[in-house]
This record gives structure tokens, sequence and C-alpha cells, in this order.
């Protein structure tokens, strides 16, 4: 269909005047560069109504992102504060007086260190076992590994509550309770699902001369998955073991259900202050600050790779 | 000895399935043996084989009848609201263009925090008395006071009132992914409908969205199920109260096991709500997508 090469009088040149003062090149790439129109697509062309679309833009932004700044300003205000009658937006005194009384509560910082086990534990599982079941489905294409993927989405339904007790049991009886061991496995199920559709996407991408090249070299299956596979999906491993660590990070049902003290996480501390400190907002949201901002940054940091993950299943066509 | 392609392909598979086979499929197992009996929640305590019996009590009761047609409504109003908002946004970054990448990655960053952290805030923000929202609303002057509504205490709005935090947290999946959908639509075609006299309602009913359906069935279906399951927002804010308006199906079965220690009953309650779920998860797959048709 090349119904748009047909040429567009003085309406599109005046767009392209006005394109061109107020914004450079929109193109996404010069090859759609055409007759100097700098809009494609569905591309806003006038200029009163791009501004209309940046104010509301603006707004959304900040109706959005209000929230987790209001939380950042409570955590600084004094204890006190925290609970004024009426509340108010920024702190009238800044303070790290929450921070402080947070991290100094009894297990904190050791719930810190269990979510960072469990997760990491968990993240290393999902890999070696999803690694090689997804190459197995992608590159051999066998019957048995079509019912293996379906029975893998299947599974992303299980609601966790109806599994969690019978998985908690199954560790008791096996030593394992209240471990992060037990918890990392649990979390695993909910991220093997889906770190296996996520890997089957990006070996589907792989060429397969490239494995057919090491084999006719003398490389074994499995030594052409090792040296030559791997490093060339080591992008989208990356953004796998991302998927699967934030899975385990901000899970709360299976932590609730399998830990009781000795490996809790953080997300059932925090739960926690609710219940057993009466109502201590200051701490619990200076808490849920320290422990939400690291994810964020380094999700910020590595967003080109997680977009590209997240869309993968499901634009795939 | 080399052995086969289809072999090594299983091989590959095997220790994948083993985990999810003694992780998932066992333990799935185990809850539906568990709704044949009636249990006591003291370990080692009698366990009596009683049939259907425990199905019979969950369709007779209302709190179980009850938090089905809650968890309906609720994951309805996120799902519609999601994907409205998400749309909306979607399309407001792709007629921006490039110069709002930026602004895109920001929009991103509730993705990354826990359900339980964002359960806790939006509590904070509309709980009575030192609420900020009903103060605001008050400072406004659309409220007469700052507590006129009782977003978490007056059970005729708290089903809504709760959806907001799963609402806050995953616009964003929904926008990303329809954002990438709509990227996949060729511009020629786009201008070859405005060259055609379409205007903007036409353009998005008749071309944008036909052509999106694949990525929205996938988008709907995937947040559908989440929504489905929420937990750990509606426990932090409510604890399913007050009297029960905000008990959704996980919350139930949590209770049932936990609380009122019947394990048999809620694995019954676990075993229904499974099945409808994956009843209604392939009617929705079997529909909206159609795989291989029109689009």
């Amino acid at each position: 269909m090349r119904v748009a090469e047909r040429t567009r009088p003085d309406a599109g040149k005046a767009a392209a005047v006005i394109a061109e003062s107020s914004v450079p090149s929109t193109t996404h790439d010069g090859r759609r560069k055409r007759r100097g129109v700098n809009r494609e697509g569905l591309e806003a062309g006038r200029r009163s109504t791009r501004t209309l679309l940046w104010v509301l833009l603006a707004a959304a932004m900040v109706l959005y992102g209000f929230p987790f700044l209001y939380l950042l300003f409570t955590s600084f205000k004094t204890p006190i504060d925290t609970i004024a009658v009426p509340p108010t937006v920024l702190p009238k005194e800044w303070t790290l007086e929450n921070y402080a009384n947070a991290l100094g509560r009894s297990g904190v910082v050791a719930s810190f260190i269990n979510s960072i086990q469990t997760a990491v534990i968990s993240t290393l599982l999902s890999l070696v076992l999803a690694i090689p079941a997804a190459y197995g489905i992608t590159r051999y294409k066998t019957p048995s590994g079509r019912v293996f993927i379906m029975a893998a989405l299947v599974t992303r339904m299980v609601p966790p509550v109806a599994i969690g007790i019978p998985l908690a049991s199954m560790m008791a009886s096996v030593g394992l309770a209240d471990t992060p061991i037990a918890l990392s496995i649990a979390h695993t199920t909910i991220s093997l699902p889906l770190s296996i559709w996520l890997m089957s996407s990006f070996f589907e991408a792989v060429p397969r001369d490239l494995e057919e090249a090491a084999t006719v070299d003398g490389c074994s299956r499995l030594g052409a998955l090792w040296r030559v596979v791997i490093p060339v999906v080591s992008g989208g491993i990356a953004v796998t073991a991302i998927f699967a660590f934030l899975a385990s990070w901000n899970e709360f049902l299976f932590a609730l259900l399998m830990t009781a003290i000795r490996s809790q996480t953080t997300p059932v501390v925090i739960a926690n202050f609710q219940t057993q400190f009466g109502l201590d907002w200051g701490s619990m949201t200076a808490l849920a600050a320290v422990y939400s901002i690291p994810v964020i940054l380094l999700t910020l940091l590595l967003q080109r790779k997680i977009v590209a993950g997240m869309t993968l299943g499901a634009v795939k066509g | 000895m080399r052995i086969s392609d289809r072999r090594f392909a299983l091989f590959l598979m095997t220790p994948a399935a083993l985990f999810l086979a003694v992780f998932v499929a066992y333990p799935l197992f185990r809850l539906v043996a568990d709704s044949f009996f009636k249990i006591s929640p003291i370990a080692g305590g009698p366990r009596d084989f009683v049939g259907f019996q425990n199905y019979v009590s969950a369709f007779a009761s209302d709190a179980f009848m009850g938090a089905g047609w809650r968890t309906l409504a609720y994951t309805v109003v996120v799902v519609t609201l999601e994907f409205a908002l998400g749309l909306g946004m979607a399309l407001l970054f792709t007629t921006l263009g490039r110069r709002s990448q930026v602004w895109r990655t920001v929009f991103l960053y509730p993705l990354m925090i826990a359900p339980i952290v964002a359960g806790l805030l939006w509590k904070f923000l509309m709980i009575d008395n030192f609420g900020l929202i009903g103060t605001l609303l008050h400072q406004a002057g659309i409220l007469s006071n700052p507590n006129q509504i009782g977003w978490l205490s007056d059970p005729n709005i708290v089903l809504f009132s709760v959806a907001i935090p799963d609402i806050w947290l995953t616009t964003s999946f929904m926008c990303l992914v329809l954002f990438a959908g709509l990227q996949n639509i060729p511009g020629d075609l786009i201008e070859a409908a405005r060259l055609d006299g379409a205007r903007a309602p036409s353009l998005l009913f008749r071309i944008i969205l036909p052509l999106l359906r694949p990525v929205i069935a996938v988008a709907l279906v995937v947040r559908g199920i989440d929504a489905a399951r929420a937990f750990d927002t509606i426990l932090i804010q409510t604890n399913g109260g007050p009297q029960s308006a905000s008990e959704t199906m996980s919350l139930l079965i949590y209770r049932t096991m936990i609380r009122f220690g019947d394990p048999g009953l809620a694995s019954a309650m676990g075993t229904i709500y499974l099945v409808a779920m994956l009843a209604v998860a392939f009617f929705a797959v079997a529909t909206i997508w159609r795989p291989g048709k029109d689009t």
C-alpha cells in the first residue's frame, strides 16, 4: 500500500514548515523521511494541537508521579507531622527521624538481607531452568515443546493463594520451613513461566546458521548452546533476570504464608508495621521508600532493555 | 552415540518441566484432593472424607458467592479503567512522537513498586482524617468536609477505592504494550485514511483498534488474570472490610484457610476459583484474540 506516496499539496508543506520551526525531525529513522514532511502516521501536526497535547501530558505526569513523591515527602516529616490533621504536602521540617526509626527496628535490616538472598536465588534458579527449556522449545519445535509452553502459560493462571499452603507444608516436610530457599522456590513458580516465555522470544531471533556452523566445526549441541548461542542472547538473559528479580523482590503472599521470623522478607515486615506497632505511618513510608528506590533507579537505568522485554510477548505478532 | 534432536529437546526441557510438576502441579493436586476432606486445622488432626460436601457448603455460602461477584466487579473495573487510561496515554505518547521518550520512561516507574507498598501509599492518601485526597478536595471547595467521602470506610464505594492502587500500578503496563502495538501500525495506512477524509474518532474505531486487536487481547487477558488474583493491595488497605465489602476471592480463601481454620472448604473454594479462571481465560483468548482470523 503506497497511497501515501501521492503528493500532498500545500497542506503538507505548511505542516512541514511548522514542524521544522517547532520541533526537530520526528521521524523514527531516516528512511521514512519523505518530501520534507516531518510528521508520520499518528503524530500530531498542528502546533496548537501539539501544545494542547503537551499540557495534557504534563497534567497526567503530575497526577501519576505525585503519589510516590508524597510518600517521599512524608518519609522526611517528623513522626508527629506525618499524621497531622490537616496534612501538608511538604514537610514543615525535614528530618531523617523516620528513617532512623524504621531501620533501627529489630528485624528490618535482616529482612533486607532475606529479600536480597531470596530474589538472587530465585533469579538464578529461573535462569538455569528457563534457558535450556526455552532453547529446547524454540530450536527444535517438537510437539512436546508446544505442549510444554502452553502448560507453562497455564501455570500463570494459578492463584498463589491456592498453592501456597500445600507448598508450605511440602517445604516443612523436607525441613526447609521458614528458609530463603523455600521461599525462592515458591517465587520461581511465578517467574519460571515468564522467564521461559521471554527467553523463547529471544532465542527465536537467533539465526540457525550460527549453531549449525558451530556444530560443523565439531562443537556438540550443548557446546554450541553454551559457547555460541548464550553469548548472543546475553542481553535477553539480563532482561529475563531483571524480571525474575523484581517478581521475587515485590512478592508478598508466598512470603506471608511461608516465612516466620527467620526468613521474613521486607514486604511482610512493611505490612506488619501496621499491626505490630500500632499505626506507625512515618517509619512505614521511610521503609517503603528505602525498599522501592533502588529498584526504580535500576530499572530506569536499564529501561530500554526492559521495555523490549515487556512488550516482546504481547507484540510478537 | 548421538541422541536424536527430539530426545535432546526433551532433555533440555526436563528440568523445568520437573520443577513445575513438583512445585505447581503437585500442590494443585493436593489442593484438589484436600477439597474432598473435612480437615482439622491442627497439624496431625483428623481428616475425614466428605465427598462434595465442601463444594456444597461453598456454593451455599453468601460469603463465597459475594466474593465471586466482587472479584468479577473488581476485575472489570480495574481492567476497563486501565485499558481506557493506558490507551489514552499510549495515543498521547504516539501523537507527541519521539520527544516524549523521557516521559514514557518516567511513566513506567510504578511498575517497579511492590503492590504492598502501593496499597499502603494509597491507604495513606485516602484514609479518614489525615488522608491527603479528602483534604485537597476540601481545600479545592469540592467537598464540604475532608471526611465527606469515606474512601475506605464506606462499604458502597470501598471496592472501587481498593482498586485504585492496582490501576495506578499497572496502567503503565497497558500503556507500554499498546504503545508498542501502535508503533507497528504502518504510518502510510493512517495517512491514507486521513487523505480519504477520516476524522479522529473513525480513525480510532475503524482502523487503530481493529489493527491492535491481538495486542489488546493479550494485554486484557494478562491483566485480567492478575486483577482477579489481587490480594496484597486489598489486604493492606482494608483486609476485606468494612463488612466484607472489599473481600475478593483470594482474600476469602486466605481467611478461610488461615483465620477460620477450614483447609478443606478453602481448598474447594480454591479449586472452583481456579477452574473459573481457566474457563474465562480460554474463553477470552478464543473470542477476542481469534488467532489466524481477520487481523
